[in-house]
């Protein structure tokens, strides 16, 4: 469970609706303009590029820094090789001292609030003055946390940044933009004039010359490398790159991912010492660099992990991810935030640290389609969350149900039952559960949905026979929300697949597809049923194995064989299984229209599509079932806005944050009702029960349906959609 | 492209990061036109000397024209309304310009005024970032200090809202000569 601390932090965000406007306000306006300044350039090829230099140098980290050090020495400048934080603070601590130093001026680097720098020097009486407009104000607000990787007061409104200016010059100031920019320009002037060190970060460093890169928008970074007698250059080994040219499409992607910008107003490339004015005369600058290891060459050295240096930080991931727009980076609770500051927490920090802030990612994947860097942050998060069940355990209530239960499918199959004929006095005949006594935050905004009397897997006996010459033999594999939830989804499916002359079975022995245990951070649990549903579904020996549960199709296709991948035998047995699985809808899309019975539809019936994110980002089939959707007589598709943002589902996710889980799920209702369609299509069963549950407690009379639903429904029974 | 493409682009591009650009034709009197669009900006003028100054007669223009002129010493650009320097390059896809700024100098006075004159000779301009670090690649030592200007100093950090003219200059004007 999460810390203390952790809860607190998330319920004061949640409940921070400045903080919650500012950040939305943002996103929204994100995704248009990063869409705009990447138009017409071959996005893919170049993060592909970009992740093949990162890769290449990730490999290789001692190898540049040597030549990097090589060539900043020949320069005359000197290079600090820091395995740890506190080396790396005790390096720049005597440089300041030696020569003096009471004031220093810092521009923007994350490196040293990750060493914490500024407590460090000011505890030896050395003042250290933000010179980036945001961190300035932060740093005058003792406490105040940044929000945002690139943008770390977003949250403040101006009034706010008045008041603490006003306390800052003892006079008042009004809340006025401009003016107040004029201030900071002003105050912060006096201090470049005055530091006798200026520190700056790094977004790139080139080995062949020995180059620091620098991008600011202020020239923060400028001042800072140009006016002080003495710069030192704080950076990790991953903004190590081997060659100048390198950084060409570094470039091209960090300004246009992190601010939607062609460029930022000062790209600035230092090498060596440069002259400077001291004591009124003009001399050589000292140069330093501290190139900072703190778990760098550890994660460089890690198979998995590695692929996390890759990252260019621009905070593209935070700026479209759906939960960080609820709780912003003041929550994660260490300097670099999302789902990516999990992972570098975890290594520049401690796994323990990175337990809280990885457990919020809810695996919508936005993330890892818009990453410059090409970093599948999802799920890396997901091998993360492994390490720390490891090494911290399955919480005690998990355990039981994913090894006691959701492991043995005769097991869950009896508790299932017998829960499905105790829910009466809960759910009262209907298919909902409107308040559970005790638990009222889960039910909150979002009906559960209550079992079905009769799983699919009972009901599949009772099915038509099959057609005397079928086309092709299927097994369905139906998952649990399927099976036991909504077994009429599995109906429809059947009864599809047989009018288009298709045989379907029903494989016995099937049981959960192991993804509650994969996203629980439980791979052993997955393992095992992994080995269960493979040798239950090869003895159907069908031509495809349906599914109609896009988490389902993944753990088929993609989780089985990586976990299996070391076993030669079941390897192969489950790459053999990865390729018959086919989603119901892209099979109905293969097929070709589907047979109708009867009569002819009655007039069109709205219906607006929700994309689960499986469905889109995983297995890229959002047009297929758009295409299906309109070729079917009696429907009308309508786009919703923003169709492709997570419902907040994400299993049990909704148990874990009920809050944020039913903040997207408002979103997401909005976007539905503006649509004004009677019908809300998905392919995901889990995307029904959030949209359902969030439906029901609103009274809507808007109607929920697996695609297959509707086709059922529309085409096949010639029935209205409605 | 052809060089009049770039040009076209470069000024484009440059005019929509914030910066006003001034294309003097070869034969006109360049130093006249700069000085009339300095005008409105202020009197004291921090002036790094290089080829192109020279070859336009600017610093004699300027003087002529009752601007106060400095060209180094203590505390240099540190109290001028307006720098001038000369760029080596520009980059037509982004508007961006490029110099050597190992120069103290040069550094100072495209960053301490509130308005910087940018000179640049016009047929100096590449199509893109690759080539810029090209043209230094190719030039034998890598620079000390390689400086690239895109616009005005800016920042979004109040409430987004975009503000010129934070640390460097709020004013950026680049004049394209001959």
């Amino acid at each position: 469970m999460a810390s203390r601390d952790f809860q607190q932090r998330l319920q004061k965000a949640l409940q921070n609706p400045s903080l919650r406007g500012a950040l939305e306000r943002f996103a929204d306006s994100y995704v248009v303009s990063r869409e705009q300044v990447f138009a017409g350039r071959d996005f893919q090829a170049l993060r592909e590029r970009i992740a093949a230099i990162k890769a290449d140098a990730a490999g290789r980290y001692e190898e540049l820094a040597r030549e990097f050090a090589r060539q900043v020495t020949e320069r005359g400048g000197k290079v600090f090789f820091a395995s740890s934080a506190a080396a790396a603070r005790d390096y720049i601590l005597k440089v300041a001292q030696e020569h003096r130093v009471t004031e220093i001026v810092k521009s923007k680097s994350f490196a040293t609030e990750e060493i914490h720098l500024n407590e460090h020097l000011e505890g030896h009486g050395i003042r250290c003055f933000e010179t980036d407009l945001a961190e300035w104000i932060l740093q005058l607000m003792p406490g105040e946390r940044p929000s945002h990787m690139v943008m770390p007061a977003i949250h403040l409104p101006k009034e706010e940044v008045a008041r603490v200016f006003s306390n800052y010059l003892g006079e008042p100031v009004e809340p006025d933009i401009k003016n107040m920019v004029r201030i900071a320009r002003r105050e912060l002037r006096e201090r470049f004039l005055r530091a006798g060190l200026g520190i700056s970060g790094a977004n790139i460093a080139v080995a062949e010359t020995g180059t620091v890169i620098i991008c600011t928008n202020e020239g923060n970074g400028r001042l800072a490398t140009t006016v002080p007698p003495v710069h030192i250059a704080v950076f990790g080994y991953e903004k190590l790159v081997p060659r100048m040219m390198d950084v060409v499409p570094i470039l091209e992607a960090l300004p246009r991912s992190g601010t939607a910008q062609p460029i930022t107003s000062y790209v600035t490339m230092i090498t060596g010492p440069v002259p400077v004015e001291r004591d009124g005369r003009e001399g050589p600058k000292e140069f330093h660099v501290v190139l900072l290891d703190n778990g760098r060459l550890k994660m460089a050295a890690d198979p998995v992990f590695k692929e996390a240096l890759q990252c260019i930080r621009c905070a593209a991931c935070t700026n479209v991810c759906p939960v960080f727009q609820l709780v912003s980076g003041q929550v994660y609770g260490f300097i670099y935030s999302g789902g990516i500051g999990s992972i570098l927490t975890a290594f520049f920090n401690s796994l323990a640290d990175a337990a809280d802030p990885q457990s919020l990612c809810i695996g919508c994947r936005r993330c890892a389609e818009v990453c410059p860097a090409h970093v599948n942050i999802p799920d890396l998060v997901l091998r993360l969350r492994e390490r720390v069940v490891k090494e911290q355990g399955l919480p005690l209530s998990y355990r039981a149900a994913l090894r006691g239960v959701v492991a043995h499918p005769g097991r869950m199959y009896t508790l299932v039952k017998a829960a499905s004929r105790l829910q009466g006095p809960l759910s009262r005949g209907q298919p909902f559960i409107r308040r559970l006594p005790f638990f009222d935050n889960f039910t909150r905004g979002r009906s559960l949905p209550a079992l079905a009397r009769e799983p699919l897997r009972d009901r599949a006996r009772r099915l038509a026979p099959p057609p005397e010459r079928p086309r092709l033999r299927a097994a369905f594999y139906s998952g649990c929300v399927i099976d036991f939830m909504y077994p009429e989804i599995g109906e429809a499916i059947f009864a599809l697949l047989r009018e288009a002359g298709a045989e379907i079975v029903f494989p016995a022995g099937q049981g959960c597809c192991g993804a509650p245990a994969s996203y629980a951070g439980d791979p052993d649990t997955t393992l095992h049923l992994a080995r269960l549903n493979i040798a239950s579904l090869e003895g159907a020996g069908a031509d495809v194995v349906v599914t109609a549960c896009p988490t389902c199709a993944v753990a088929l296709k993609y989780d089985y064989p990586r976990l299996l991948g070391r076993d030669e035998v079941w390897s192969r047995r489950a790459q053999s299984l990865a390729a018959k699985v086919k989603d119901f809808t892209e099979l109905v899309g293969e097929l070709g229209p589907l047979p109708r019975l009867q009569g002819e539809a009655e007039a069109a019936v709205k219906v607006t599509y929700h994309d689960s994110c499986h469905y889109k980002r995983h297995l890229h089939l959002d047009q297929v079932a758009r295409e299906v959707l309109r070729e079917q007589a009696g429907v009308e598709l309508v786009e919703m806005a923003e169709s492709e943002r997570c419902c907040g589902f994400g299993g049990s996710y909704t148990l874990k944050y009920p809050e944020i889980s039913r903040a997207l799920l408002e979103r997401k209702l909005r976007r539905i009702q503006e649509t004004g369609a009677k019908v809300v299509a998905t392919d995901c069963p889990g995307c029904l029960i959030q949209l359902r549950g969030g439906l029901d407690q609103k009274g809507s009379p808007i109607r929920v349906m697996h695609t297959a639903e509707v086709l059922y429904r529309a085409g096949f029974k010639a029935e209205r959609v409605e | 492209m052809g060089s009049s493409d770039l040009l076209t682009t470069f000024c484009r591009q440059a005019e929509a990061m914030g910066a006003q650009t001034l294309c003097v034709a070869e034969g006109e009197k360049a130093a006249d036109r700069i000085i009339a669009s300095m005008r409105p900006l202020g009197s004291r003028v921090a002036l790094v000397a290089s080829p192109l100054v020279e070859e336009i007669g600017l610093e004699e223009a300027l003087a002529g024209a009752e601007f106060e002129v400095e060209k180094e010493g203590r505390d240099f650009a540190r109290h001028a309304d307006i720098g001038i320097v000369e760029f080596d390059l520009g980059i037509a896809e982004t508007g961006t310009l490029v110099h050597d700024a190992t120069d103290l100098k040069k550094r100072l006075a495209s960053m301490l005024p509130l308005h910087c004159v940018a000179l640049l000779r016009s047929g100096k301009v590449v199509p893109d970032m690759a080539e810029a670090l090209s043209f230094y690649l190719k030039s034998g030592q890598w620079p000390g200090y390689l400086a690239m200007v895109t616009g005005p100093s800016r920042t979004a950090d109040i409430e987004r809202s975009l503000t010129i003219g934070v640390h460097g200059p709020e004013g950026l004007l680049i004049v394209l000569l001959g």
